[in-house]
């Protein structure tokens, strides 16, 4: 049993690219009760877009523009013709958008600039952000139970602050008029209507900020790993959503610990595997962890649905 | 009994789309069909300015469909309307309701999962800090938010809900919810409030004190119009009496005299199958 | 007051409708095939078919795609009937279908012929849709938990089974049947004993479970089910037993066409249905969700428009891209699908 490997994983980029990511769809569900079930498919087009620009010669900066603007336009696309319509309507047109994006950019299509099914590597998209990196030389650098490289530091360091950042806006937004009418779309459009708002503008509004920030989560996800398609699938999502569950949606560290949690749990199990279940292939053990997080997401949605700094009055699952 | 105020209804004719002297809303053509149904069909429609018109029928008349119609939460397959002299066609609800036009549902709409006084800023209008841009700064709408808490108190107090204020809006009681509703509903100050079976599941002790509410609406200078059941309720508090079956006004009048009317005890009572009630009326 | 609302379909325009787009297919088919189809690299998950110096492509592919459409029609079935009584949007779905292809391989495995492997398959099958509503969603709709608790939960049952079925199969493809299917030429097309037979099974399948609806006294219980449960309880009818017989045939169904893709596919692995799930979804939702007829339709037209369109896209392995956008596109322009009622949305 090691335990630095767990101490390691809840600092780990991972960690903190799935934390936006869960953050995004606070917004989504937490707050709005939007049921996105597409949210891998903003990591992947924030990370597409970033990735893409860069491989071809843009600057960092224009990478991070061209991430956001393509949230924000896959948010539209989204959003136009469901908002209108019932929970799980949203739920299956999202789950075929970002199914959409990840076959497309998978694809031989686009091979030469996706890089197809294998994706592209991290020498062509991760230099312009590491070399504004403050800890020189790049080497290895350990402090206390932690041991990553310079370039992961710097990212971790990047990646928590745009966590911090976004857990305030997520705070200072939910608790503002914005955020009310919001919580009241989440339990009745029509009483909310009826007060005379705009409840469509406002759930698109939501839509955008919550896919925005999962691009974010999808750029710094890329820069720990890199950009691979099949990554960022129907699977994928689902871990997210059993982070925000378990965290607690429409709480501010909820997402947070969410992610903090699932990943720390995740090694936890895959180290646990063999000692319980010595004759288990190796190979297996990772699927039978993930068999565990399907369990957890089942408990949790019957018995928890808050998760564990949720309110259970402030709970709505109605579509 | 309305109170001695000089009867805004001296000179009006008592029979389906007459012409009030300062009407707020005037509707005419209106139909609304289900496949095969016709559901309303309306010629003329008026509403008297600063008075409460009830209107009646019975089950099946169509009350619900016009109602919604009106409050832009149905639309019409043809027909036009204006509400004070805007134009209703293709509005919104939302737009209908920030044009000054509230309404209530039967089945209360208040957010349980909210608090009271949540409720009640909610209903205000004019928060900057609604828009997501002005919302990240809050001292751009503290200000406005105290106005909206203070108004909100003010009504909360009126209708005795005020010490209840931060509890969660699921934990009041069927009839305070109504009420909350109500005095939601009024924190935007509207000209006219559409009251959708404002008795339904209240219970007699009750009653009264809601009754007394919408009067007082009407002494603050508002307009109310409201479906309703309860013949009593209709009878004590109603200015103007409006009868619907099988989609269309049959009848109007004061409530006495509507309530005496036969084609109305007719619509009610089902005899007198033979008959045709619009000649009846004549 | 807003303006014009839309008329409602009405029932009668059920087979007009279907009738029209028949029409329509068959007039566009006429039009491509005169168009000379050049020679694409056909995607590697269809089985390879003999190209002859006759085979158009176009048909070939058309023909791929009826086939297709056919077991897709006989996986998804059992989802569209899941829905229409019960409102879930059963995302476990792929894995019933998984499960299928993975007892038939197991029978298969102990020395058991493939005919009575796919039996067993079938009545595994329809043990495991028992299971799960006698241990869970019974219990879950006794609780009163609501629809979209009961899709996230069968969110968490997906991830559970697909990643047991991995554990159980391993990761690598297995083969059902070690015999290559040898295909005749039939003028423009080619096409294997193999493959008609299992057209042939799935047609007669899905002819039973439209006699079942249409027929039986249970089915026209199940017919009522998923039009008002409320009224259909009301009427007598015991609306948890035929819950559970939904999920029974469900399960039977999706397993007989997860044996049927294998064979169709030449291998198969754990991941099988779950690759097919959103491709159900989006049979079921194009003929129109809880509509069983309209889950032969959706398939058929998703099972044709994946294989047809590779005659023109740039690169085959988009086919499945341009299914997803014709799911969206038709929630976008009409959620109720081809054969559903407007009332079911918004």
């Amino acid at each position: 049993m090691d335990i630095n490997d767990i101490l390691q994983i809840i600092v780990a980029p991972t960690t903190a690219a799935f934390a936006l990511a869960a953050i995004g769809l606070n917004f989504h569900y937490g707050l709005t009760g939007l049921f996105n079930m597409g949210q891998a498919g903003f990591m992947l087009i924030g990370m597409y877009g970033y990735a893409i620009t860069v491989s071809q010669g843009g600057s960092m900066w224009l990478g991070i523009l061209i991430s956001l603007v393509g949230a924000v336009l896959f948010a539209l696309f989204l959003g136009w013709p469901t908002l209108r319509l019932r929970g799980d309507y949203l739920a299956i047109v999202t789950i075929a958008a970002a199914e959409m994006v990840r076959l497309i950019g998978r694809s031989q299509w686009l091979k030469e600039w996706t890089g197809g099914n294998t994706g592209l590597r991290g020498n062509q998209f991760k230099p312009p952000f590491e070399n504004l990196s403050p800890f020189q030389p790049p080497r290895i650098v350990e402090s206390g139970p932690f041991s990553f490289h310079t370039t992961t530091w710097w990212l971790m360091l990047v990646a928590w602050i745009a966590v911090a950042v976004t857990a305030g806006l997520f705070w200072r937004l939910s608790k503002s008029p914005w955020g009310r009418v919001l919580k009241g779309i989440r339990e009745d459009e029509d009483a909310v209507r009826s007060l005379g708002k705009s409840v469509y503008s406002l759930k698109m509004q939501a839509l955008i900020i919550g896919g925005v920030l999962g691009a974010a989560g999808g750029v710094v996800w890329a820069h720990g790993n890199a950009v691979q398609p099949d990554s960022m699938g129907r699977v994928t999502t689902f871990w997210i959503w059993t982070m925000l569950l378990l965290g607690g949606a429409a709480t501010v560290l909820g997402p947070i610990l969410g992610s903090v949690l699932f990943w720390a749990m995740f090694v936890f199990i895959k180290q646990l595997a063999p000692l319980i279940l010595p004759d288990l292939p190796p190979q297996q053990i990772e699927p039978l962890a993930l068999a565990f997080v399907g369990v957890g997401l089942i408990l949790l949605i019957v018995f928890r649905p808050q998760g564990i700094l949720g309110d259970k009055r402030e709970i709505s699952l109605d579509a | 009994m309305p109170d001695m105020k000089p009867n805004l209804f001296a000179n009006v004719e008592a029979k389906p789309g007459s012409a009030k002297p300062d009407p707020i809303i005037v509707a005419d053509g209106i139909t609304r069909q289900f496949g095969g149904l016709t559901a309303v069909d309306v010629d003329h429609f008026e509403v008297q300015r600063h008075a409460i018109t009830a209107l009646i029928g019975p089950n099946g008349a169509g009350k619900s469909t016009f109602f919604n119609l009106l409050t832009g939460f149905d639309s019409a397959n043809t027909g036009t309307g204006t509400f004070n002299d805007m134009k209703l066609d293709g509005m919104s609800s939302a737009n209908v309701a920030r044009a000054g036009m509230v309404r209530t549902f039967q089945l209360t709409k208040a957010l349980n999962r909210m608090s009271v006084i949540e409720n009640m800023r909610l209903g205000a209008q004019h928060q900057s800090g609604e828009n997501v841009f002005t919302a990240m700064l809050a001292p751009l709408w503290r200000k406005r938010e105290d106005e909206v808490t203070a108004q909100a108190e003010e009504l909360l107090d009126r209708f005795q809900l005020l010490d209840k204020q931060d509890d969660y809006a699921g934990s009041l009681s069927g009839g305070q919810r109504k009420l909350l509703e109500m005095a939601r509903a009024l924190m935007s100050k509207p000209s006219m409030i559409m009251l959708d079976e404002p008795m339904a599941g209240v219970n007699p002790a009750l009653t009264e004190s809601l009754l007394d509410h919408i009067v007082a609406l009407k002494d603050e200078g508002m307009t109310v119009l409201f479906v309703e059941h309860d013949m009593h309720m209709v009878r004590r508090i109603s200015d103007w009496v409006v009868v619907m079956a099988q989609g269309k006004i049959i009848a109007e009048g004061d409530p006495h005299a509507v309530m005496a009317n036969p084609a109305v005890q007719d619509a009610y009572l089902g005899s007198h199958h033979d008959t045709d009630l619009f000649e009846e009326r004549a | 007051m807003r303006d014009a609302a839309k008329t409602e379909l009405n029932a009668r325009q059920f087979p007009l409708r279907a009738a029209l787009l028949t029409t329509a297919a068959v007039g566009i088919i006429t039009v491509m095939s005169a168009v000379p189809a050049r020679a694409v690299e056909l995607s590697t998950e269809v089985a390879d078919p003999v190209v002859g110096a006759q085979t158009n492509l176009f048909l070939q592919n058309l023909l791929n795609g009826v086939t297709f459409g056919l077991l897709l029609a006989l996986a998804s079935v059992g989802l569209s009937l899941i829905y229409g009584t019960t409102g879930l949007s059963n995302f476990a779905h792929g894995e019933q279908v998984t499960f299928g292809a993975a007892a038939a391989f197991a029978a298969v495995s102990a020395g058991i012929p493939l005919i009575w492997a796919a039996v067993i398959a079938v009545i595994a099958g329809g043990a495991t849709g028992w299971l799960q509503d006698t241990i869970l969603w019974s219990q879950l709709r006794k609780r009163r938990v609501r629809p979209m608790q009961q899709m996230i939960v069968s969110i968490g049952l997906a991830l559970v089974f697909v990643n047991l079925l991995q554990i159980w199969m391993g990761a690598q493809r297995v083969r059902l049947s070690v015999s290559i299917e040898e295909r005749t030429q039939f003028g423009p097309v080619a096409i294997g004993p193999q493959t008609l037979i299992s057209m042939a099974i799935c047609v007669v399948a899905l002819a039973g479970v439209g006699f079942f609806l249409q027929r039986t006294r249970m089915g026209r219980a199940t017919r009522a089910v998923s039009d008002n449960p409320a009224l259909a309880s009301a009427t007598g009818i015991s609306v948890n037993r035929v819950i559970r017989l939904v999920w029974i045939l469900s399960g039977s169904l999706a397993a007989l066409g997860g044996v049927l893709l294998a064979l169709y596919e030449n291998t198969s692995d754990f991941s099988a249905g779950s690759r097919i799930l959103l491709l159900m979804f989006a049979a079921v939702t194009l003929g129109g969700l809880g509509h069983p007829f309209g889950a032969l339709v959706g398939s058929l037209v998703v099972g044709i428009v994946a294989e047809v369109s590779t005659v023109v896209l740039p690169t085959p392995d988009l086919k499945y891209a341009i299914v997803m956008g014709m799911l969206i596109l038709t929630l976008l322009v009409r959620p109720q699908g081809l054969l559903g009622k407007k009332e079911r949305v918004g």
